[in-house]
Formats: C-alpha cells, sequence, structure tokens
C-alpha cells in the first residue's frame, strides 16, 4: 500500500517545554488513523505540523504532496457568507449541492452560519473540508462539542464518505467510542512530553454504530489500556 | 411613542429653551427662533446660498473620499506590519495632535484663497482617524479564520474580499461616523479662516454685516447638510455592505 504520510523523528517544542519527543510514524494511504492522548499530549500540535501551519523543531515529514480538508474544532466559518459561499470560499469550482447533499445540508445553501445549529455549523465544517476533495481529511476534535445523536450521525456519515472515497483520515479524540467509530488503527500518547507508547488494530468492519456490540466490547478493552498507559493526575 | 414624535418633542423643547434666551439674553448675540427660521426658509429657496453651499459639500464629498481611499489601505498595511505601524505611530499622532490653525497658518501661505486648503486641512485632520481605526480593525481580525485560508491556499484577492471586507465593515461606519461631522466643521472653519467660496464664507460675510439671524440660519443649514450627508452615505453604505452583513 502507498504510503500518505512519513514521519520520522519529529520534535517539538516551545522554547523549553517540549510537546513531541521522537514520534516515528507510517501512515498508509487510505487509512484511518485515530490519536488518543491526555490534554496537552501535542495532539492538536502534530495536526498543524502535517498540515503546515506549524514548523516541527526537528525531523522529518514527508506528506506526498496531497490536498488536505481540515475539520477544527471550532467551525471557523466565515459570519457574513452563506453556507454555500463559505463552501465555495476553499474552492470555487467545488460541487457544492453534492457535498451539501451527503451531509444532509441541502435547502440550507443561502443560510448564514448564525442560523444554524451547532451539528450543522460542524457539518458545513466537515463539508468545507470535503469540497477540496482531499486526499487527507484531518479531524481536529471536531465533533467533542456535540451531543450523541449528531456526533453518531456525522460519523456514520463521514465512513459512508470513507467507503466512497478512501482518503486517509487522521484524527484526534478524547472519546473512545469516536475513535473506535472511525479508526483502522488507533495510537496512544504519553502525557507531555509526548511519545507514541501504544498502537492497536481496529477491526470492526463496516457497522460501527455506537451501540454495536463489538464497538462495545473494544471500548471497555481500551479502556483499561488506558487506565494502564496513563498516568493519573 | 415612538422615536420619531419623541424627536420632535426635543426639537420643540429646543426652540422653546432658544425663545426664553432669545428674550433674556441680548438680540444681537440669540436671535429669536422665529427670526432665525424665517431666514433659513429664505436661504433654502435662494439659489445663491444653495450654490454657496454646493461650494462647501462638494469639499466634504472630496475629503470623506480621500480619507477612505488613502486612509484604509494605509491602516491595512500598517495593521499588517507591526515594524511599520511602530515607525509610523509617533508621526501620525503628531498630525493628530496639530491643531487646525497651526495647519491653515501653514498652507494659506502655500495655496492662499480657494479650495485647496480647507480640503487640505480637513483631510489632515480626519486621516489619523482612518488610519488607526483602521489599525484596529485589522488588528480584531479572526486569526482562526485567516489560518484556515492560509490552509486552503486561498487566494489573496478573495481572503480580502471575503475576510478582510467583512471584519472591517464595522470599523469603516465608525470611521464616517466620526468623520461626516468633522469633515463639515473643520472645511466651515478653513472657509472662514482662508476665504475663497462656501458656506463659512458666507457665515463670514454674514459677521461682518452684523447679520446674527443670517449667521445662525446659515448655521442650521451646515448642521442640516451634514445631517443629510450621514444618512445618504450611511444608506449607501449599508447598500454596498449588504453581502458582508450577519443577519
Amino acid at each position: 500500500m502507498d504510503n500518505c504520510l512519513m514521519v520520522d523523528k519529529l520534535y517539538k517544542a516551545y522554547g523549553s517545554l517540549t510537546v513531541l519527543d521522537n514520534w516515528n510514524l507510517t501512515i498508509s494511504k487510505g487509512q484511518r488513523l485515530v490519536f488518543l492522548g491526555p490534554s496537552g499530549s501535542g495532539k492538536t500540535t502534530f495536526l498543524r505540523i502535517i498540515s503546515r501551519l506549524e514548523e516541527p523543531s526537528s525531523g522529518v515529514i514527508n506528506s506526498f504532496d496531497q490536498k488536505i480538508g481540515f475539520v477544527f474544532q471550532e467551525p471557523r466559518l466565515i459570519p457574513w457568507r452563506s453556507v454555500k459561499d463559505n463552501l465555495l470560499f476553499v474552492n470555487q469550482h467545488g460541487d457544492y449541492q453534492d457535498i451539501l447533499g451527503r451531509l444532509r445540508l441541502t435547502g440550507f445553501e443561502d443560510y448564514l452560519p448564525s442560523q444554524l445549529s451547532g451539528g450543522m455549523r460542524q457539518r458545513v465544517n466537515l463539508a468545507r473540508a470535503l469540497i477540496t476533495r482531499p486526499d487527507l481529511l484531518i479531524l481536529d476534535e471536531a465533533f467533542s462539542s456535540l451531543d450523541l445523536r449528531v456526533k453518531a450521525s456525522i460519523m456514520e456519515d463521514i465512513n459512508q464518505l470513507w467507503q466512497e472515497n478512501r482518503f486517509t483520515i487522521i484524527a484526534v479524540t478524547h472519546d473512545l467510542k469516536e475513535a473506535l467509530c472511525l479508526a483502522d488503527r488507533i495510537i496512544i500518547l504519553s502525557g507531555r512530553p509526548s511519545k507514541i507508547i501504544k498502537e492497536i488494530k481496529v477491526d470492526l468492519g463496516r457497522d460501527r454504530s455506537f451501540s454495536s456490540p463489538d464497538l462495545l466490547q473494544l471500548e471497555s478493552e481500551l479502556i483499561d489500556i488506558m487506565c494502564s498507559t496513563q498516568p493519573e493526575v | 411613542m415612538n422615536s420619531f414624535f419623541k424627536g420632535i418633542i426635543g426639537i420643540v423643547v429646543f426652540i422653546a429653551i432658544w425663545q426664553v434666551l432669545a428674550l433674556i439674553i441680548n438680540k444681537s448675540i440669540i436671535p429669536a427662533p422665529a427670526e432665525t427660521l424665517r431666514l433659513l426658509a429664505e436661504f433654502i429657496f435662494s439659489s445663491r446660498i444653495l450654490l454657496v453651499a454646493w461650494e462647501t459639500a462638494w469639499k466634504v464629498f472630496l475629503v470623506l473620499l480621500l480619507v477612505m481611499i488613502i486612509g484604509m489601505p494605509v491602516g491595512l498595511f500598517l495593521g499588517l506590519s507591526d515594524t511599520f505601524y511602530d515607525m509610523f505611530r509617533p508621526i501620525i499622532m503628531l498630525i493628530q495632535a496639530v491643531p487646525v490653525i497651526s495647519w491653515l497658518s501653514l498652507v494659506i501661505f502655500a495655496w492662499g484663497i480657494g479650495w485647496k486648503s480647507p480640503v487640505f486641512i480637513a483631510f489632515l485632520s480626519l486621516l489619523p482617524v482612518s488610519i488607526l481605526t483602521t489599525v484596529s480593525g485589522v488588528h480584531n481580525l479572526d486569526k482562526n479564520l485567516l489560518e484556515m485560508a492560509r490552509l486552503y491556499q486561498v487566494p489573496g484577492a478573495r481572503i480580502l474580499k471575503d475576510i478582510y471586507l467583512g471584519s472591517l465593515l464595522p470599523f469603516i461606519t465608525a470611521i464616517l461616523d466620526v468623520s461626516i461631522g468633522q469633515a463639515w466643521k473643520v472645511i466651515l472653519v478653513a472657509e472662514y479662516l482662508s476665504g475663497g467660496s462656501g458656506l463659512g464664507v458666507e457665515i463670514l460675510r454674514m459677521r461682518m454685516i452684523f447679520d446674527v439671524p443670517g449667521v445662525w440660519a446659515l448655521t442650521l443649514i451646515a448642521v442640516l447638510l451634514g445631517i443629510v450627508t450621514e444618512r445618504l452615505i450611511k444608506l449607501g453604505l449599508r447598500r454596498l455592505s449588504s453581502q458582508w452583513t450577519i443577519a
């Protein structure tokens, strides 16, 4: 399988504060990778580095010239632009009607962000990332503020779109259900300075609803792993 | 009671106070409202006075235009560059602090009587407000939106139109709020002191012949024109800016 991203001896520090400590990682194209780790473990910093929003202190990132779609934690929609215009802002030739249809937003093209619910704004955030036809979709705790029902519905949409387009997904989250619903591979991080301490393969097949017995079983195993690897605060 | 009727009551109260003051104070300082308003009506229908008012009005429009098309790009540039902002801020503060009368003394030697002196002085008085307000607008921009645009490699022209203009709109409105009334006042003073033509010169002429009701009537015309200008410009701005408005 071709590689989407290769990370070699990645190190990031802000002054004397080390955030990422010697990360080595290879991500294949079409893979769904989720990072789980405590707050301050550098998950978002890593996403910002691979998106070229920040420079690493040292180390090499090979990202193979791909288009990136980034779903931010907060929607970052232009408040005075409609849903349609927010999508066209990043890709003027994108098929916004198709994307909005896929994300159950048909009929809301001309709405302003302030006229939408939190869940709908995050769907627009996702739609904006997808309209660029990304090779790599990055999710930065994108659904942490949403209620379970909305979150499950968006996860279902992402998995459906992934089945059709097979883009690579890299996500960070605190939510174990969200991680299991989305991932082929979960990487568990230590506290700061953050290291990769464990990798778990997730083989759940296509049924990844939050209530599926296999997912619940894996969640309980993941809780044990997290408790044994994360220090008590 | 709606705000229109409240406004009418306010005007009636103002005229009543004016009438009382006119009875108490020397008539050559405060003329009776009836006399002033009669003269105002006469002036409004006088083609000569309307022409004089137009002489002042176009200078005001020219100053506002110059302030916006020069002050905003300069403010945008200084807002984006901390180095240049730190370099030029003292100069801008200095320009802002110089009294109108000092500018007038200087430019009257250069240009003498005519339209250039009032326009230049009003422009210099308002330019710092325009620049510094735009700089504040740029400093208040949502950095997350700019980062999002950078991530998606959105072209600069689209960022300027969709993010910068929308974010700066409240600041543009604030610049106009301050500038319209100020432009009328400074132009009138500059006309009064440097001569040429316009309402300021006409007020000077009335004062020279001790026509106090005439001075007051011309002042009311200037006030009314200031209000009308503000309304017209804001209406135009509202139409132009409707695409950047948050419902």
